[in-house]
């Protein structure tokens, strides 16, 4: 449905990001990556950096083209929906957690690496289940293992986690200073995953460069960096509602297109109220996630507006296409499987939503930042 | 992005606040008790604050000067219509929101003069007539008769669910000029006074304490130039005037998840770390994440309109998002509740103000009014989507 919230130049960043993907990315290339060994093309991220597209909204101080978090979040819009997996995503949410964070040009190294191609992952876990105490020569971390993507193919690893003692810690490693603690598991997407165990590990002061940060600024920073995965989900649901569209006026049961059955239209129906909706939030999340804003609690329900979205059109779509969209060789089962990874790698659903209650009910942050 | 909410359309929220703010209490407590208890019909109270917002030139946000209006856009029209629902109060229904824009669209020149002032006023309220008993969501086979009489047509049948029939001062009434096979192609539409001999308003009482009406026409004589519309063609209006219905449904789920958050306080859950209070904190999480959708789905038909577009798909979305949130806050709210939910409106006991309960009971019409869910969704997947029909 209508789509009224672009400008010129977010429309033609999105079809260029589109017109880019559809050259080469389609069902069988996305199985032939999923069963490579490094799970994408090196070439390819060459060219996406030619394309800008891991510093588009960074500052040109480091060498970025200065755009918005918007023109990323369009960017990974195309991504998720062409259910194409790549570091992309991490290197963005890594950057732009680096860019909110910095004082001065604290990580600008780091971010001048990223423009020049650089992978960087990212290491926040959701239900803040690890935490840095300050030791002698350091930060001590606790915690259960935690699940990275793309760390195995990263440069950078970029660490945003909360301290025993007071404020949040930033910090950047190489990603080789894990050893062993960092081992290949399967993802159920067509992303890559490290299992990492951090527990009993100690951060060099060295790599520790931002302390003291408040809770309030890291929970922002990490907002708009999941802003970007939730623009992925919401490009994800719209192309799963697209192709059932057109699958439900292709395939003719009983003498008739699918489509004209009503029991499949309020489906297809459902799909698009759902798909609009995590639009709308995503959208909107955006629009007021300015740098300082603080409009954390609207970013962390389009999070989950977009997580929601998107499994429930996977799960009706493949209810739509029957047999034919749970075959590796129809690009569905790469957006059903993505869109459960995407919505589970933002943590419990109960944690989520006890803090959008705290965030949107108790403070009423999206009506003090906004109108109601 | 492109700005939706600049700094002018802040600057008017603010200015119509103070101008709320400033209103004499006594009016806006009895107006918004009122409104509370039946909020489909503009009674005693309810017509005379609308007339006072007439009187300060606070009616007809979004319309033209050469109407009475301020002849902003639409998006200071949603800004109007949200902080009005926010606060409880009437913003002109379906006269103001509904019936004055199709007639700008559709009347003739003598009947915008006639109407449009009287309806800016906060003079007019019209009632509508669609339904029949045997005509629902088939409204194409509605069979309320009018037949041409030289200047006049007369018309004889039955409506049903005209809501507010009793305090009405005009009707909006659909009837068959042409064949009965014919179906929607043999519709006409007029506006008549309710009190044209001939009308008989009988009422009926919902569950929920609602009062609608059945309403009687026993030649009724409605003159020629009374027909919106040429004869047969009164469809376009019908559908004109439900897609501007359907867009006018806006802040109440915020308002009912607000009832349950000031019971949930008293009660210590909404920052309690009990299993009660994690219970209670995850659904009210969720239904807050869907309140800003439901802002957005609205806001969306709003810049459609300003920008000149008619939401069709997008009006029936916003319509099943509004009436599907509202009713699931009703019902799971007092399911947070428990037995003491029971406690019907009306007693001092009532949990969350008895708002929760007396909403469920309202709620069923939430989902059938104004076309029913299930026809929206057959709109979203032919305009939305191309199905075919």
């Amino acid at each position: 449905m209508t789509a009224f919230t672009l400008s010129e130049e977010e429309t033609q960043v999105q079809a260029t990001a589109r017109a880019f993907l559809r050259d080469f990315v389609d069902n069988t290339y996305l199985n032939e990556q999923e069963e490579s060994p490094t799970g994408f093309e090196a070439s390819r991220w060459g060219r996406m950096r030619d394309l800008g597209w891991s510093s588009v909204h960074l500052p040109a101080r480091v060498g970025g083209a200065d755009g918005t978090l918007v023109d990323a979040a369009l960017i990974t819009r195309e991504c998720g929906r062409a259910a194409y997996a790549s570091p992309l995503l991490q290197t963005l949410r890594s950057a732009t957690v680096l860019d909110a964070i910095a004082a001065d040009k604290t990580y600008d190294d780091v971010l001048a690496g990223i423009v020049g191609g650089a992978i960087a992952t990212l290491v926040a876990p959701p239900d803040r289940t690890v935490m840095a105490e300050s030791v002698a020569d350091g930060f001590a971390l606790s915690g259960p293992p935690v699940v990275v993507e793309w760390l195995a193919q990263a440069e950078w690893v970029v660490l945003v986690l909360p301290t025993v003692e007071r404020g949040w810690l930033g910090a950047v490693v190489t990603a080789d200073s894990f050893g062993e603690r960092a081992v290949d598991v399967p993802s159920i997407d067509n992303e890559r995953m490290v299992r990492l165990d951090l527990d009993g590990m100690v951060l060099p002061s060295e790599a520790v460069r931002t302390t003291d940060l408040s809770a309030e600024d890291a929970a922002y920073a990490l907002a708009r960096a999941d802003l970007l995965r939730a623009s992925a989900m919401v490009g994800g649901a719209q192309d799963v509602v697209e192709r059932s569209a057109t699958y439900a006026l292709e395939r003719h049961q009983f003498g008739q297109p699918l489509g004209k059955f009503q029991a499949v239209r309020h489906h297809l129906a459902r799909m698009v109220i759902a798909a609009d909706g995590a639009q709308l939030l995503c959208d909107d999340a955006l629009n007021r996630a300015l740098p300082g804003a603080q409009e954390t609690a609207v970013a962390r329900a389009a999070l989950f507006a977009a997580g929601r979205s998107y499994m429930d059109v996977v799960l009706t779509a493949a209810q739509v296409h029957g047999g034919v969209g749970t075959t590796v060789e129809h690009v569905l089962h790469h957006h059903f499987r993505r869109a459960k990874a995407m919505q589970l790698r933002s943590g419990r659903r109960s944690s989520r939503l006890r803090e959008l209650h705290q965030g949107l009910v108790v403070r009423r942050e999206a009506v003090e930042g906004s109108l109601w | 992005m492109k700005t939706v909410l600049g700094p002018d359309q802040r600057s008017f929220l603010a200015e119509l606040r103070s101008y709320l703010d400033g209103l004499d209490p006594e009016l806006v407590e009895s107006t918004r008790a009122e409104n509370i208890a039946d909020p489909m019909q503009p009674r005693e109270h309810g017509r005379r604050f609308l007339r006072q917002l007439a009187a300060d030139g606070w009616l007809g946000v979004s319309w033209p000067t050469e109407y009475g209006g301020q002849g902003r856009t639409e998006i200071e029209h949603w800004l109007f219509a949200e902080e009005l629902y926010s606060r409880r109060l009437p913003n002109g229904l379906l006269t103001l929101n509904v019936i004055g824009p199709t007639l700008m669209l559709t009347g003739t020149e003598e009947q915008k003069a006639d109407y449009l002032p009287r309806i800016i006023n906060g003079e007019l309220v019209f009632a509508i007539g669609y339904s029949e008993p045997d005509a629902g969501s088939d409204l194409a086979s509605l069979r309320t008769r009018a037949v041409r009489d030289g200047d006049e047509y007369v018309v004889n049948g039955q409506k049903l669910w005209t809501t507010g029939g009793h305090v009405a001062t005009h009707y909006w009434l659909a009837a068959r000029t042409g064949k009965q096979e014919d179906r929607h192609r043999g519709v006409s539409l007029f506006i008549v006074p309710m009190d044209a001999p001939g009308i008989t308003v009988t009422p009926i009482v919902t569950q929920g304490g609602e009062r609608t009406t059945s309403v009687y026409l026993d030649d009724v004589r409605i003159p020629a130039s009374q027909r919106i519309g040429e004869e047969n063609e009164g469809w376009a209006a019908i559908v004109c005037a439900l897609n501007f219905e359907r867009m006018f449904f806006h802040n109440e789920p915020r308002w009912e998840l607000e009832q349950l958050a000031d019971w949930a306080r008293e009660q210590g859950l909404l920052e309690g770390e009990s299993a009660d209070a994690y219970a209670l904190q995850e659904r009210m999480g969720e239904h807050a994440v869907d309140v800003e959708i439901c802002r957005l789905f609205a806001l969306r038909g709003a810049s459609m309109l300003a920008d000149g577009k008619v939401p069709v798909a997008e009006a029936s979305a916003n319509k099943i998002w509004w009436g599907e949130l509202r009713q699931r806050i009703c019902n799971t709210g007092l399911d947070l509740i428990g037995e003491e939910g029971a406690i019907a409106h009306g007693s001092p006991y009532a949990p969350a103000h008895g708002h929760l309960e007396h909403g469920l009971q309202s709620s069923p019409v939430w989902r059938f009014g104004g076309g029913t869910n299930e026809i929206q969704l057959d709109m979203i997947a032919n305009q939305g989507l191309g199905m075919p029909r």
